[in-house]
């Protein structure tokens, strides 16, 4: 027996969720005298069956049902539901429902990323449960982070015509436009935000040296765009750090999903055992592309180009959020600069099968549609990021472990529910209903 | 200009009882014209997101699927005052949210209706499907009714 071995305490760490409706991520862990024998990231939720609630609906329903599968990335799922029909319908959108909808995808990565930042990671950074305790530990904070929340769900209502599952969105078009004024006074109010965000930055700044110090190489994908150069969430093909680049509609031979023994949730790689997707893929495939404050956050935080410490994930939120305001002001530019005109829209439906891809604020989306003659729905397949971040998170697990087992078990318990909200996974997001006993 | 009472209808369509607050949320929209002195959103799993839309109104009504272990399809009126959340979280994830704790964070910002009503309806069933169960469709205009009742009531007194 090592040295080692005799000296480590024995860990066993389960933690476990159960409700009645649908599973959790749960942690497990077990090693005895310093030998590693358990760790598992497993996922027993069950199985999502979207797929089969959206057979047999029209084309123009499509947007409008699947925005309900997640509140968080409800427009990201309704745009890539709407360009997935547009491509099997063979519809172009114009220029100006391409920087509309582009605006706003971009208030849905700064809600998410704000959001994620502020309520889910600083309380780790700053040593609180959650963020309800955070008010009294750093009121100020809390309260910047709220502010700049409260500017995104406005940006987001806006455009999408509610903070939530968008109204919006047709195939072919937009249902509604914003007017001219209402742009002019998103822009002032974003140009008011930028201070908000490099608050928040250095208040994480502020606390970064509690980021455990851990790397492993990794593939990262995310969508590319080279025409014109644009670090993208919207537009271009799927690639990876490790050289390859493909066209959307081949999504399905990048995910590979395949089912494994410990998770109900299907799991992902490409080139590798595993792929991470999100803000460090976008960076590590993007990163010369960020808007100038984009850049200068990232470099406050020396985040750089093929960086593969998943807590920075984290920080390449942040250089997003400055990125999207910046871009946004661009957008709005462009847009008042052109006047915004009422475009009418007409669709035939056809038979054919369309894909597509977005950036969700955690990782790239893909959804595929197949269509009757009538415009029915016959087939989908949707493939949301968590489930492409799952196979990494057990590979960090499996790595992480040996590494930080020395500090104990409460610090390891807290350095792996650290590392799993890193990434920010989308579970139990599809029933948020109360569950009460009565106390008076 | 945000009326003084924000309606919300919350929940999930796609997971068939869990989206109950957004039906009776669509419902009471179509009748809004008789209720001129409220917002009606149908919030559905914003999640976070209903900070903002209860900040800075005198009175906020939530309409939810909720687990009280009463008899599927009961409704029952309270205050946050009057029950204790045993929703267990994770903390893993942003998706999961708990409204009672919302409310906790929003009266810690001072910015909390001071009214607060929770409309909560007893799921039969939670599942995948679109459709709510029997039980709680048929009793849909109940459930409007109560809500209607409560908006012509007033703000209470502060």
């Amino acid at each position: 027996m090592s040295n080692m071995e005799k000296n480590v305490a024995d860990v066993n760490i389960n933690v476990k969720h159960l409700t009645r409706v649908e599973g959790h991520g749960n942690i497990v862990v077990n090693s005895t005298k310093g030998r590693v024998e358990k760790v598992e990231w497993q996922v027993p939720e069950a199985p999502r069956f979207f797929e089969a609630m959206v057979r047999g609906r029209h084309f123009d329903d499509i947007q409008t049902i699947v925005s309900r599968i997640c509140g968080i990335c409800s427009i990201s799922h309704s745009l890539v539901a709407t360009k997935a029909v547009e491509n099997a319908m063979g519809l172009e959108v114009s220029e100006q429902t391409d920087m509309l909808r582009l605006l706003m995808h971009y208030s849905e990565q700064l809600q998410s990323h704000v959001l994620h930042v502020g309520y889910l990671v600083a309380p780790d950074l700053f040593g609180a449960p959650s963020v309800v305790p955070l008010v009294g530990k750093a009121p100020d904070a809390v309260k910047t982070i709220i502010r700049a929340h409260r500017v995104a769900n406005q940006w987001s209502e806006l455009l999408a015509g509610r903070i939530t599952h968008p109204i919006t969105l047709i195939p072919g078009g937009m249902a509604m436009i914003p007017k001219e004024a209402q742009l002019l006074e998103l822009a002032e109010t974003l140009k008011a935000t930028v201070r908000d965000l490099l608050t928040i930055v250095d208040v994480v700044l502020s606390v970064a040296a509690n980021l455990p110090a851990f790397e492993r190489p990794t593939e990262y994908v995310s969508l590319k765009q080279d025409n014109p150069p644009t670090y993208t969430f919207y537009h271009g093909d799927i690639a990876s750090t490790d050289g390859h680049v493909v066209p959307v509609d081949q999504w399905e031979s990048v995910a590979n999903e395949h089912v494994v023994a410990q998770s109900t949730a299907k799991w992902a790689k490409w080139h590798r055992q595993s792929y991470a997707v999100g803000a460090l893929a976008r960076f590590n495939n993007n990163a010369p592309l960020l808007s100038p404050l984009g850049k200068a956050v990232a470099d406050k935080f020396g985040l750089k180009q093929g960086a593969c410490n998943p807590f920075m994930n984290n920080v390449a939120q942040l250089a997003e959020a400055a990125h999207v305001v910046e871009a946004a002001l661009e957008l709005i530019d462009t847009l008042l600069t052109r006047g915004l005109k009422p475009e009418k829209v007409t669709v035939q439906p056809r038979a054919g099968r369309g894909s597509a891809a977005v950036e969700a604020p955690r990782g790239i989306l893909f959804h595929t549609y197949e269509f009757d003659s009538n415009g029915d729905c016959v087939a989908a397949n949707l493939c949301i990021p968590t489930n492409q971040n799952h196979a990494n998170i057990q590979l960090d697990f499996e790595k992480f472990v040996p590494e930080f087992i020395g500090n104990g078990e409460d610090a390891l318990r807290l350095g792996l529910q650290m590392l799993v909200r890193s990434y920010d996974p989308c579970i139990s997001c599809s029933t948020h209903m109360l569950n009460v006993e009565f106390v008076k | 200009m945000n009326k003084e009472t924000i309606v919300l209808g919350l929940g999930n369509p796609l997971m068939g009882d869990e989206g109950i607050g957004v039906k009776v949320i669509e419902l009471l929209q179509s009748a809004s014209g008789d209720l001129p002195g409220a917002d009606f959103v149908d919030a559905g799993t914003g999640g976070m997101s209903l900070l903002h839309l209860i900040a800075g109104r005198k009175r906020a009504i939530v309409i939810d699927c909720a687990l009280m272990g009463s008899k599927p399809g009961m409704l029952r009126r309270f205050r946050p005052e009057e029950v204790q959340t045993v929703k267990e979280l994770t903390h893993l994830s942003l998706h999961e949210v708990d409204i009672l704790k919302v409310i906790e964070l929003a009266r810690q910002l001072g910015e909390c209706p001071e009214d607060i009503v929770f409309f909560g309806i007893e799921p039969e069933t939670i599942e995948q499907r679109m459709a709510l169960s029997d039980c709680l469709a048929e009793r849909l205009d109940e459930y409007v009714a109560a809500v209607k009742r409560e908006i012509v009531r007033g703000v209470k007194a502060g």
